[in-house]
């Protein structure tokens, strides 16, 4: 787990460097769409990331705002006829303001109630979807999204295009937590995680920091929904199910929550590993769930922290943020 | 509605009840001793609805299962609780939260490893398969054996919460768990006999719901979430929370299910939601 | 068992090549003398019930042609894992980086109504078993084509027969899945009711995770129907069929399963809870057929039993595109769309016939009844066929543009 003196943040540092260079690399070494597939869901898994291990809040339901996104940037797209910019600075939108809503009331309980009333939320958004078959499609999903669009002048069609955009999009965000993270506000979350009851009695108002950072959450959320909807051009209904909440929960713990570096990490061994085992062994969930076992009993720092021990140990620099 | 139509979603809406709290009733034991968040409990269900299904396969009834199946699975919840479980006790609810859902997940593909991804019949005991009128009313044979263990396990529960030492435990761990450490027990002895006791009732729930709703690798999800729904509205950790957790929920089901079915799933976790957030100790509980 | 340890063995041979580059972008098809055949289906997930069997029936499809125009086939599986996005991107993948254009099957309608844009969009051509209207109605275009029936078909191909076997039953009850599937069904088998002149009773909705309907059987039993419809898919007409019957619904009500996938259902439900219950299909082992008899043969090969629907639908869509590709001479996308128009062909329900108009395949549907444990002359049989239908809604009405 990083440190919780602000000092300990450094930005941006090596950790920024080693993901941008992930980033960079990944294209030439896997096909681009599975590239671009890894950098949304990475986006998405941030959203975990940051609450789990910036604030110590597990949410089972972030799919509710990934949905929300996807589903709201399907209609802007295709009804409503707006850019793919406007779009997605909607869906970023709209998954916080969703999240910031529902963070009031669920920052009101703690530990498995907290849990719990994040998956209560998520299946009602599910289900809200189904009854709203009208307008989502219900189980066939939201079809016919355009298939070229323009961001700031630049075509956005081609495989490549497709994935600058989603690389972009997540190396804002993870830009963003890293700043969230050295930034006294990301402090007093750190504050937060360690010590909730102490924290309040510091005089934190430690409820409305928890909704900050749900609501900073659902937007990072939204925005990847948003971005899966444009780059398929189509909404799946799996992007509001509990599964799919469920996946970047089990991403970012495999990468590790200890830094917004972790998302990226957790979402490309998760995205390649399944597409390489899926092959081979339809079973190969099971492996996952294992490696999850070991990773919770063994590894609480995930795949992520490895490197970071690796690092302390050759470099002495620590790469932690 | 007519009024006899309501009636009888009443009645039918109890016995569902009473099988839901079946459902329910180890995974808030569980809580209630150890505050431990078992996500596993479905799986547990999971596993003994398929050796039911194995069972009766090759014995022809599902009379034997009824008491190997719950076996089997506490002798799983106890090699799970010690060999993986113990070493969470220490971490938060969060890591507790993730490897059981993790073993969940594993058990779930073994299940498909093993048995295919097809559904398949487990047939409802000869001697059950009829119908029973009460009243004007037609109602299952099985299910109202169903009903008949659930209210029998419910009484035993009770005794053993109130009148043994076992339940002495249990009542202080749902009161405070640090107080089950002052009791000068062994405190990995009752974890390990509460986990046994939690998947024994997961199992018996597995068992008896085979025959109603069939065997296929994805129950445990329905399974899972009704118990969640149930203990949380009853108030995590209190028995009577799953009794009235269950009759509760059994109830909104069936008599939603004749006013405003489109919104049945959506009402179960928006009044999970408005529990936690009104009365989060549940409907019964303390706070 | 045996199958699946091979499997594993042949997986961890295999693993570290695979894990430098996924399988299907491996370009084992370099040489200029084969063809490439790429499958969507869903081998884990929720959908891996039913992604399984398909991705079998097509593989052994494409395994029993082996070549088409002096071309070895080479099956290409796209595993999406239940999600249909993930779908929508290795067929994007596929196509784009590996130039793929024969594309086959679909797990779910979702999958199937964005795969057929997707592939649409990019100059393939594809063939799948969607159970949504859509598919081949308002979604229709030129590089799809559907195999299983429409919900008008199976609702007319199991209601009148009903109706004209039991003149007497005039109050019908229907339970329907409130999704959009659920929601077609339900809407033909009013339209038919309405025609005849029977009296709809009334409706229950479920949704789309339901397990428990004893509460929508104990309200259709209240409106005392001689008929209960069901509407839906999957799982849930198990469940409904097995709650129905055990509440003593039998007794003065017939109950239709108007969506059925057939053999494998039966089996879920046992003998016991098929006795007496109609059932609608698209596919019946016990059928003979020229065509019928080939994928019987190639199944019982693989797995010594009688195929199921899904194995049959599994071979079927590709069956349809191969006969494609043998009449047009050539695997040309535009060429083989022309030849798959109007073809008619051998298929696993007898002689079926590509209708040009939307691409839906003109094929059967079965009305059938369970029968009772003792009346069964094997373990698979499980049903008789009561009614085999092709009754289709005429092109210009099912919303069809073709572009």
């Amino acid at each position: 787990m990083a440190s919780s003196t602000p000092q300990a943040w450094r930005f941006p540092d090596l950790t920024t460097a080693i993901v941008v260079v992930i980033l960079a690399v990944m294209p030439f070494l896997v096909p681009t769409t599975l590239a671009s597939q890894v950098a949304i869901f990475a986006t998405a898994t941030l959203s975990v990331t940051l609450l789990l291990g910036s604030v110590g809040l597990l949410s089972f339901g972030q799919g509710l705002y990934l949905g929300f996104g996807a589903y709201l940037t399907g209609l802007l797209l295709r009804d409503a006829g707006l850019g793919l910019l406007p779009t997605l600075v909607l869906a970023t939108t709209a998954g916080t303001v969703l999240a910031g809503l529902l963070g009031i009331l669920m920052v009101r309980r703690q530990g498995v109630y907290f849990v719990m009333l994040t998956l209560a939320f998520a299946q009602m958004g599910y289900f809200a979807m189904l009854s709203l078959k009208d307008i989502t499609g219900g189980e066939n999903g939201l079809t016919d999204l355009p298939r070229t669009m323009s961001l700031a002048g630049l075509p956005i069609g081609s495989p490549l295009s497709f994935y600058l955009l989603t690389a972009g999009a997540f190396l804002l965000a993870f830009l963003a937590v890293q700043r969230l993270n050295a930034s006294p506000f990301g402090s007093v979350l750190t504050a937060i995680r360690e010590n909730e009851g102490r924290s309040e009695a510091m005089g934190y108002d430690v409820k409305r920091y928890k909704i900050a950072a749900v609501a900073i959450a659902g937007g990072i959320a939204g925005l990847a929904g948003g971005l899966h909807a444009a780059f398929l051009g189509f909404v799946p209904p799996n992007d509001i199910e509990l599964e799919i909440s469920q996946r970047i929960l089990v991403m970012a713990i495999i990468g590790g929550v200890g830094s917004p570096a972790g998302a990226l990490v957790g979402s490309v061994f998760y995205t390649l590993v399944s597409e390489a085992l899926s092959e081979l062994w339809a079973r190969w969930m099971a492996l996952i769930a294992l490696l999850l076992i070991a990773i919770v009993l063994y590894l609480p720092g995930g795949l992520w922290s490895i490197g970071r021990r690796l690092a302390e140990r050759f470099g002495g620099r620590s790469a932690d943020a | 509605m007519s009024m006899q139509l309501l009636l009888f979603q009443v009645l039918n809406g109890l016995g569902i009840g009473m099988i839901y709290f079946l459902l329910s009733v180890g995974l808030t034991l569980i809580f209630g001793l150890m505050r431990f968040v078992n996500f596993a409990h479905g799986a547990f269900y999971l596993v003994a609805a398929y050796i039911a299904f194995a069972l009766t396969r090759w014995t022809g009834s599902i009379w034997l299962s009824l008491v190997i199946a719950p076996l089997a699975v506490a002798a799983l919840a106890m090699v799970v609780e010690r060999v993986l479980l113990r070493h969470t006790y220490r971490m938060p609810h969060e890591a507790q939260i993730l490897i059981t859902f993790a073993i969940a997940l594993l058990m779930q593909e073994i299940v498909i490893l093993i048995f295919g991804p097809l559904g398949q019949n487990v047939p409802v005991p000869s001697a059950l398969s009829g119908i029973v009128f009460l009243g004007p009313y037609v109602y299952p044979a099985y299910r109202l054996f169903v009903v008949g263990v659930a209210v029998l396990v419910a009484i035993a529960l009770w005794l053993v919460v109130e009148k043994t030492k076992l339940g002495s435990v249990l009542r202080a761990g749902s009161e405070s768990a640090e107080m089950v450490g002052l009791l000068g027990i062994n405190v990995d002895r009752v974890f390990m006999a509460t986990f046994a006791l939690g998947g024994a009732l997961a199992g018996l729930a597995g068992v008896l719901f085979a025959p109603i709703r069939g065997v296929e690798p994805f129950m445990s999800v329905e399974a899972l979430g009704i118990a969640f729904v149930v203990i949380v509205v009853g108030g995590l950790g209190t028995l009577s929370g799953a009794l009235v957790g269950g009759l509760l929920i059994g109830l909104v089901q069936s008599i939603m299910s004749t006013l405003w079915p489109e919104g049945a799933q959506l009402m179960i976790y928006a009044a999970m939601a408005l529990v936690i957030l009104a009365r989060p100790a549940g409907l019964l509980g303390r706070f | 068992m045996t199958i699946e340890r091979r499997t594993i063995l042949k997986s961890l041979a295999a693993a570290p090549a695979a894990l430098a580059m996924p399988a299907y972008l491996r370009q084992a098809s370099a040489q200029g003398g084969t063809l490439d055949i790429a499958a969507v289906y869903s081998l884990s997930g929720t959908f891996a019930n039913v992604g399984t069997l398909l991705n079998s029936g097509s593989k052994w499809a494409i395994e029993k042609y082996d070549t088409v125009l002096g071309k070895k086939l080479n099956y290409v599986l796209i595993d999406d894992r239940g999600d249909a996005g993930e779908a929508v991107r290795r067929v994007q993948e596929v196509m784009t980086q590996r130039g793929i254009r024969h594309i086959l099957g679909c797990t779910n309608s979702a999958i199937a109504l964005a795969v057929q844009k997707e592939v649409y969009a990019r100059g393939g051509i594809y063939v799948q078993m969607a159970g949504a209207d859509e598919s081949t109605g308002k979604d229709c275009n030129k590089s799809n084509f559907r195999w299983p029936v429409a919900s008008y078909s199976a609702v007319n191909a199991t209601v009148r027969p009903l109706i004209e076997k039991f003149p007497d039953a005039k109050k019908w009850y229907t339970i329907t899945g409130q999704y959009v599937f659920g929601d077609s069904l339900l809407t033909n088998v009013k339209d038919v009711l309405k025609e005849k002149g029977l009296q709809h009773v009334g409706n229950s909705y479920h949704s789309l995770s339901d397990r428990e309907y004893s509460g929508y059987i104990a309200t259709a039993l209240a409106a005392q129907p001689d008929v209960l419809a069901i509407c839906n898919f999957g799982n849930q007409t198990l469940d409904v069929v097995r709650q129905a019957i055990s509440y003593g619904m039998k007794r003065n009500t017939k109950i239709l399963a108007v969506w059925s996938t057939g053999l494998d259902q039966f089996q879920a439900l046992g003998p016991e809870n098929c006795d007496g219950i109609y059932f609608g299909c698209n596919f019946w082992h016990g059928v003979d057929s020229p065509g019928g008899r080939v994928v019987a043969e190639v199944v019982k090969a693989k797995t010594g039993d009688v195929p199921n629907y899904l194995h049959a639908c599994g071979y079927a869509v590709a069956q349809v595109l191969l006969e494609g590709i043998k009449k047009a001479g050539t695997d040309d996308v535009p060429a083989v769309i022309k030849a798959l128009e109007g073809m008619t062909y051998e298929g696993p329900t007898g002689t079926e016939t590509v209708r040009p108009e939307d691409h839906q395949v003109i094929k059967d549907y079965y009305l059938m009844l369970g029968k009772a444990k003792s009346a069964m002359k094997d373990k698979n049989d499980f049903a008789d066929v009561v009614a085999a239908t092709k009754a289709f809604l005429p092109p210009e009405k099912t919303g069809c543009k073709m572009s």
